[in-house]
């Protein structure tokens, strides 16, 4: 795994604005950037990235049908109890799934070691799924990749696959697609989730997520001419939906949602000591406990990260040689676990993490950020990747 | 030049071989990746054309969307692509218990062209079936059916008929005692969401 320079396409933003990357740039910050990319070997992604993530996998999805058996398990994770019926429920009635992220410690050499999971809102997805993949095919184009150069990408293609196969149990082939107002950035993946689901054969309208009506009585929840929701994508976290003031009427209502409510189980950072108890001592799993009020205070070589944290907020680490970083945020209302530290490899002052995909049960394809913190944040640059 | 290269025949790669946008930015966005040095066609721009996926080819053909032989092919292509082990128990450590099964005679015959081979295979929910309509630069052409499988076969899970089948029952059970005695009232709404403006992206 290296970290080279790479002249830019001269006309990358002008595209990137054509194809609706409206936020490669945020609040003046790059974002996306290929002045630089991450080379990797075939063996490393297949043996070290690829390989693992299927593993991990399969251990999630044997942990989530524990759980789904467990009302002890429900509340060790903070599962709100009005849910565990429909959690349980869609389990156990196999409602697929379409996608999910983990994020890995990878150095180039050993396996790549899991930092956690993003199962229910992963976003990154137009980024490493479609503008990576054109920058590849265009660098060979223009002669500053090779032409043997190749990429670990099928994301987009599969996501297509595995939306198609959804689409033929949804009705009218419809399928809703969801996002809160106000973000730019959530409302261009979500169009190209559309876009996908368009490809893929669907009908794919879009509703914001306060647009979403409930009519007292109703089977469904409505969209804004009052007719029915029975399906839809919400790129919104269970465990806010939960919280809200609809979140009580989920288990009443026939609408199906995607992710299903069972992804709850892994889209919280509970499920990493779950998954060390239970697989303790795999190579790509780090140690992993709960915290509790007798927990002693932090010692180096440690993490603390609140179960339902997101784009690094209120994560705490305390380095080996003990140097302590930190990121604030909201979620502090919610319990704690700790992870051992994994030093991310770094590149100059630049700190590299994998993101890795699996679609429908499949891994897929990976995308790079980097950040000159130890801690991955909204604003770590996104940085494509070759296999050469 | 219509490609009938099964995909396992072509070199490994990593990348998908071409990519599209239907409605993001202006127009269809459609690239394809390097093309093989033996290939004079270039192709200009591919659309999946409403993949569906199947049970059977009876199921396939039944939908009355491709003809019979596209059923076949691509089954024949799924059954050749499914990975094949040579115990159960191998098969099974790396796709869980029971998810694997011996394949039928007609599915044997069809992947390796022998009827007796002592294999395993994770059984198979469905299968993939979808054409790929490519602009290349001699005019646009029908290129090859794909498939893919999406799901283990882990429960039901992926099994959408039954997901759906189930939900409905229970939620119609839960409700029909309800709806009797209420009156439709106003749509409520900014029921969900309400806490984008304190916490900000959702994106993880």
């Amino acid at each position: 795994m290296l970290r080279i320079d790479i002249a830019e396409r001269h006309n990358w933003k002008d595209l990137a604005h054509e194809l609706g990357f409206h936020f490669h740039t945020i609040d003046g910050e790059p974002y996306w950037k290929e002045d630089a990319y991450y080379q990797f070997t075939l063996e490393q992604v297949e043996r070290d990235i690829e390989a693992p993530t299927e593993a991990l996998h399969e251990m999630c999805m044997e942990l989530v049908d524990r759980v789904c058996n467990s009302n002890a398990l429900m509340q060790r994770l903070a599962l709100p109890e009005f849910m565990w019926d429909s959690i349980h429920d869609s389990w156990k009635a196999g409602q697929p799934h379409l996608y999910g992220r983990m994020d890995f410690a990878y150095s180039g050499d050993g396996p790549a070691k899991l930092l956690e999971l993003n199962y229910d809102t992963p976003t990154s997805l137009y980024e490493a799924g479609f503008f990576q993949w054109v920058w590849l095919e265009q660098a060979i184009q223009q002669g500053l990749l090779p032409r043997h150069a190749d990429q670990y990408n099928s994301i987009q293609e599969r996501m297509i696959n595995a939306m198609a196969h959804v689409g033929r149990g949804l009705e009218d082939a419809t399928l809703h697609f969801s996002c809160v107002k106000d973000n730019t950035e959530e409302r261009a993946t979500v169009h190209y989730l559309q876009d996908m689901a368009v490809q893929a054969g669907l009908k794919a309208p879009f509703i914001f997520m306060e647009d979403i009506g409930y009519q007292p009585g109703g089977d469904y929840f409505v969209d804004l001419d009052n007719q029915p929701i029975r399906a839809l994508f919400k790129l919104y976290p269970w465990e806010e939906m939960a919280d809200d003031a609809f979140g009580e009427r989920i288990p009443l209502m026939q609408t199906h949602w995607f992710e299903p409510p069972w992804k709850a189980v892994l889209s919280n950072k509970g499920i990493l000591p779950l998954l060390w108890e239970h697989f303790e001592g795999h190579p790509s799993l780090l140690p992993a406990f709960f915290e509790t009020s007798n927990s002693e205070p932090m010692a180096p070589g440690w993490v603390r990260k609140p179960f339902f944290s997101r784009e690094g907020s209120n994560i705490e680490l305390i380095t080996d040689a003990g140097e302590r970083e930190a990121v604030g945020g909201p979620y502090t209302d919610s319990p704690w676990i700790r992870q051992a530290y994994q030093p991310m490899p770094r590149f100059g002052d630049r700190h590299a993490l994998i993101g890795s995909w699996v679609v429908g049960d499949r891994a897929c394809g990976m995308g790079v950020r980097e950040d000159v913190g130890r801690i991955t944040k909204d604003t770590s640059c996104f940085v494509p990747h070759a296999i050469v | 030049m219509p490609s009938t290269e099964p995909s396992a025949h072509l070199p490994r790669r990593k990348r998908s071989a071409r990519l599209s946008l239907a409605m993001m930015g202006v127009g269809a966005f459609g690239l394809s990746a390097c093309s093989p040095p033996q290939s004079e066609e270039h192709v200009t721009d591919v659309s999946f054309d409403n993949p569906e996926s199947y049970q059977s080819v009876e199921d396939c053909v039944a939908a009355e969307i491709y003809t019979r032989s596209a059923c076949e092919t691509a089954y024949e292509a799924s059954l050749e692509s499914v990975p094949r082990f040579s115990s159960l128990e191998e098969c099974e450590a790396e796709h869980g218990e029971g998810a694997c099964v011996a394949p039928t005679a007609e599915q044997s015959q069809v992947a390796t062209g022998s009827s007796t081979g002592s294999w395993f295979m994770p059984a198979m929910m469905g299968y993939m079936v979808g054409s790929m309509m490519s602009n290349t630069n001699r005019g646009r052409a029908f290129e090859r059916v794909y498939q893919e499988p999406v799901y283990r076969n882990r429960q039901n899970q992926g099994n959408w008929n039954t997901a759906s089948n189930q939900a409905t029952q229970r939620v119609t059970q839960r409700n029909e005692a309800m709806r009797s005695s209420i009156v439709r009232q106003a749509t409520q709404r900014s029921g969900f969401g309400s806490r984008s403006s304190a916490r900000g992206g959702w994106g993880s």
